[in-house]
């Protein structure tokens, strides 16, 4: 680690004063607007993570809270994303599920053990006395993080919190943030509009795009708050339950949302529901595609565009969509040496390297194989629809490739489900500029149509 | 590192595993999660199970007698059930619900 | 299992004719199959409505235990938790068993002097259960909160296994020795022609066949209704959750019979449990997960364990109990219909009975002995009045 030919090397990072979190006992700088990842990855931290049955070594890979592979014991919690924790003095966070440490894991033994995989059905099954003895050294092994501190546990007391709403627009990137500017807009302060983002800054995938980045995501923030619309940051929708109601909903209807910040339990209900949820980063096939130095283009744009952070020197990108474009040419700007593919007539198959990536294995479609050296491995190919919220509720979806499950709509965003909207990436539109059009179009129709239905309502005749 | 492509990263479940359980004849999403673990680690699924499916759908349509095992409601690609929470939330917020519903 | 063994799920047409179909792939289906195969009695179709471990079998907690208030629940364990010991080496696939034992926590006096008289019951039976004050408890689980209970039994030797593999084992061993096993295959109707005579009638086609075993768990009642019975036993929704993984500190299964709560450590580090929540019984299986379940399960959990509360939920789902009137299950042959058994009314432990059931289920079929179990069990119980009730019940 810190060795002088770390392939990670920070760009100017802007922002003001360093400060210092704790890592392993050791001081790293960070800076204001860092997330935990963000700071160590700029400190030249190479393997966050061991994976839990191999003990491989892992660095981020999605950066939005979406892959799992980020987690760190944070101020005595364990397994917590540290992209999704924003780096504060003090703080202090280490590595799990690796002995004697990370960055050497003697774990990592089962890795060469099971070169193809671990077969766990048929894993020593006898004889008996092998069986029990292999069962108990899994046992011990197993998990990942160690219980939390005692002290987390006495904390301040949590609340719950029911709200109905007119409007509820789920997720805050391009789509969202427009779909309810919008509909807050077109409501003129009859009706409330509230925006959840899960993250805990607004913004989506405009904070992984190049041009756009932060600023674009604070000003579309600040024409939805000018409009009235309530946001509540670092607040998760985690589920729709059908069968739930609370104390604030209306008594015909049914079913909420449940949402989650640290310290407060939302039950939310609405006359309207636009998902604007937006997509997973996803990853190819290959050989080590899990090698670290292997992240996401949005992983990738997203240091660069908010952290001010470059990774290496020589990246390879692989993608052949607007946003691969856009993120390769801000790469060079950056200084870098960008090789790009498509990923289709020319593939990757294999990351090359020791702990980091060095290099990448590319078959191209005669079946040609070639060899490049890389210090980075780029994975630009469009995100997987965030449709699970619309499926627990029974929206119909479809497997696209690109895209994933996403879900089906009219032009207007209307899905089968009554009251249900959906706009941005979890209904297919992938360009971040066509997801912010169509969420104001989404937007303005919801507003549009639920402001004629009241009006409907009050002009009938009352009953009797 | 040995060498290994890994389709679910939270469980180090591989395209080997994978193609192991299609070959015992596992062709449905919910089988494959279950027989490999795909999809049960901290991500639920995130990045594993559309690529998985996209493998699935290959399979169908490279043996149409295997596709013809299923019923008609398994026949189209699907997700497996997206259990909540959707995110990971902690017992300490969740416990909070208990009774005390109330807007403030 | 081997990797090169027939597929449990392999492409068979439907045959026209068997001698046994068992309705349910469940591991009661899938055990009572195996064992029946292993007897030289392989002409048996399983029929599942939809994929391996879609019933109740896929959606437990996984707890075996020897501690019952029943004389003859105590015994069948002791002999189900032995089979569960040699399972992996049997049928060649791994279970996890992990014998941590189970810790009841007791919160009343009331149920304390109850809980005394099955202990003695159960240390009668050679079952090494004891009865702890709550600071021998937190030599055990040093986690828990003292204050929350009066009182605890512990047996040792109980465990937990991870539920699925069973299904798997099952399933490829009996299609070794020939038993074929049709999932996504619905059944529909059932004509009853004579005795012995019946058309099971599903969404791939029909089968005739001698003998039908109804082992559709909750779905139970709805089979017997096909052939115009009426079970007394109905499905009610029960709620279970997994929290992120941890690295290994709870040894036993820690219950609370009062509040129906129950929570393990699985063999991958996650702390996996349930709670009794009240719900709409209307004779339907729900599999729907509800916010209620979650608040409540955290604030019990809590209660019992305040350490956790840093912990994070990673999923939670529905599985369904099949509850009989006195909480023992349903067995043998239906008095009025010759050829149609039943195997069902399980409540929230046919996991852990499986393995035993099936097995005297087997030696009753091909004519052997005949368990006193499947007299006491007998459908005809509930109008004779001579049931006695399993207290021991989480949820
Ligand atoms: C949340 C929960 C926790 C539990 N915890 C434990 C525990 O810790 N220990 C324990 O021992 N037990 C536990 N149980 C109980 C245990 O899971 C069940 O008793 C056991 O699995 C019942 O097995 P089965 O084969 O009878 O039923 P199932 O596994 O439900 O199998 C019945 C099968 O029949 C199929 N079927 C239904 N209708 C049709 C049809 N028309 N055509 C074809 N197929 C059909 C269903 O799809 C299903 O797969 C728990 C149950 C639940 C729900
Ligand atoms: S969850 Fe943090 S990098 Fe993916």
């Amino acid at each position: 680690m810190d060795k002088p030919d770390s392939p990670l090397s920070s760009a100017e990072r802007s922002g003001d004063e360093p400060f210092q979190i704790e890592f392993e006992g050791r001081a790293m700088p960070a800076r204001h607007g860092d997330t935990v990842a963000s700071a160590l990855i700029a400190a030249g931290v190479q393997v966050l993570s061991r994976s839990l049955k191999f003990h491989r070594p892992r660095t981020v890979f999605c950066l939005s809270g979406s892959c799992g592979s980020c987690l760190l014991r944070i101020d005595g919690r364990p397994n917590t994303r540290s992209c999704q924790v924003r780096a504060e003095p003090g703080l202090r966070c280490a590595r799990q599920n690796a002995w004697p440490s990370a960055d050497y894991d003697l774990l990592s033994a089962a890795d060469a053990m099971f070169p193809i995989g671990m077969d766990h059905h048929t894993l020593f099954t006898s004889p008996r006395p092998l069986n029990r003895l292999m069962q108990k050294m899994v046992h011990q092994i197993g998990g990942l993080g160690r219980l939390p501190d005692e002290d987390t546990a006495a904390e301040g007391a949590p609340s719950a919190v029911c709200k109905h709403v007119d409007i509820l627009v789920i997720g805050a990137g391009p789509a969202g943030l427009a779909a309810a500017t919008a509909a807050a807009h077109k409501l003129r302060g009859k009706g409330r509009v509230l925006l959840l983002e899960s993250q805990s800054e607004v913004g989506g995938s405009y904070l992984c795009h190049p041009e756009l980045g932060r600023a674009e995501a604070r000003a579309a923030l600040q024409r939805a708050e000018d409009e009235g619309v309530e946001v509540l940051v670092a607040t998760a929708a985690f589920g729709f339950y059908g069968e739930d109601r609370h104390r604030e909903q209306p008594s015909e209807q049914r079913g909420l949302i449940g949402a989650a910040s640290e310290k407060v339990l939302y039950k939310l209900s609405a006359e309207r529901y636009i998902y604007a949820t937006g997509g997973a980063p996803q990853n190819l096939l290959f050989v080590d595609n899990d090698r670290p130095g292997v992240l996401s283009g949005r992983a990738v744009g997203r240091l660069l565009a908010c952290h001010g952070i470059r990774i290496g020197e020589r990246p390879l990108v692989v993608g052949n969509d607007e946003f691969a474009e856009s993120l390769t040419a801000a790469l060079r700007r950056s200084g870098q040496t960008v090789m790009t593919i498509d990923g289709e007539r020319e593939r990757l198959v294999r990351a090359l390297g020791g702990t980091w990536v060095e290099g990448a294995e590319i078959c191209d479609d005669k079946g040609l194989r070639r060899t490049v050296s890389c210090d980075l491995i780029v994975i630009a190919i469009p995100p997987a629809a965030a449709s699970e919220l619309l499926v627990q509720l029974g929206a119909s979806v479809e497997l696209r490739q690109p895209g994933g499950f996403v879900v089906k709509a009219d032009e207007h965003g209307r899905t089968a489900q009554q009251h249900v909207f959906v706009c941005g990436e979890v209904s297919g539109t992938m360009a971040t500029l066509a997801a912010a059009a169509a969420g104001a179009r989404v937007g303005k129709c919801v507003a549009v149509e639920l402001v004629e239905q009241r009006r409907a309502k009050a002009s009938q005749p009352a009953p009797g | 590192m040995s060498e290994k492509c890994i389709v679910c990263p939270c469980e180090d479940v591989t395209l080997a595993d994978v193609e192991q359980a299609i070959g015992l004849g596992y062709l449905d999403i919910d089988e494959v999660k279950r027989f490999t673990g795909l999809g049960t680690g901290p991500c639920q699924g995130k990045l594993c199970m559309v690529v998985t499916c996209q493998l699935l759908q290959k399979v169908q349509a490279a043996d149409p007698s295997r596709r013809d095992r299923q019923p008609e409601s398994q026949k189209e690609p699907h997700p497996f059930t997206p259990r909540p929470p959707v995110v990971p939330v902690s017992l300490y917020v969740l416990a909070a619900g208990k009774g005390a519903d109330r807007e403030r | 299992m081997s990797a090169s063994g027939r597929m449990p799920a392999a492409a068979h047409r439907l045959a026209s004719e068997a001698e046994t179909v068992i309705i349910g792939g469940g591991i009661m289906g899938l055990g009572i199959a195996y064992e029946l195969a292993r007897r030289g009695r392989s002409d048996v179709h399983v029929l599942e409505q939809e994929y391996l471990t879609s019933g109740a079998s896929g959606r437990n907690g996984g707890g075996v235990r020897m501690q019952w208030s029943t004389e003859l629940n105590i015994r069948l364990m002791q002999e189900s938790m032995e089979i569960c010991r040699d399972f992996a080496s049997e049928l060649g696939i791994n279970v996890w068993l992990r014998q941590g034992g189970y810790l009841f926590l007791i919160r009343g006096q009331a149920e304390l002097a109850q809980l005394e008289r099955s202990v003695a019951l159960q240390n009668r039976c050679g079952v090494p259960t004891r009865i702890l004050t709550p600071q021998e408890a937190l030599r055990i689980v040093p986690e828990l909160n003292p204050k929350s209970f009066v009182a605890a039994c512990y047996n040792p030797r109980d465990g937990v296994v991870f539920p699925w593999p069973f299904l798997w084992g099952y399933a490829h061993a009996a299609s070794e020795l020939g038993v074929q096993i049709h999932t996504y295959t619905k059944v529909t109707a059932i004509d009853v022609l004579g005795p012995n005579r019946f058309v099971v009638h599903t969404s791939k086609g029909p089968i005739r066949c001698e003998r039908v075993i109804n082992a559709a768990g909750a779905w139970s009642p709805a089979i017997a209704k096909l052939v115009g019975v009426e079970l007394p036993n109905h499905p009610h929704r029960h709620e279970i959750l997994a929290t992120e993984s941890l690295k290994p500190f709870l040894k036993p299964l820690v219950s609370v019979l009062s509040s129906g709560l129950y929570f393990s450590q699985s063999m991958r580090g996650e702390i996996v449990g349930g709670i009794t929540v009240p719900d709409h019984d209307d004779g339907q299986v729900h599999l729907g997960s509800r916010l209620r379940f979650l608040e409540d399960m955290a604030a019990d959990l809590l209660s019992v364990m305040p350490v956790l509360s840093q912990v994070r939920v990673l999923r939670q789902w529905a599985g369904p109990y099949d509850v009989s009137p006195d909480g023992l299950p349903i067995l043998g042959e239906h008095p009025a219909l010759p050829g149609f058994y039943l195997v069902c009314g399980f409540v929230g432990y046919g996991f852990m009975m499986a393995p035993v059931i099936a097995r005297y289920y087997a030696e009753l079929l091909c004519g052997g002995s005949r368990h006193p179990v499947f007299d006491r069990c007998r459908l005809s119980r509930f109008a004779d009045g001579t049931s006695e009730r399993e207290l021991m019940l989480i949820g």
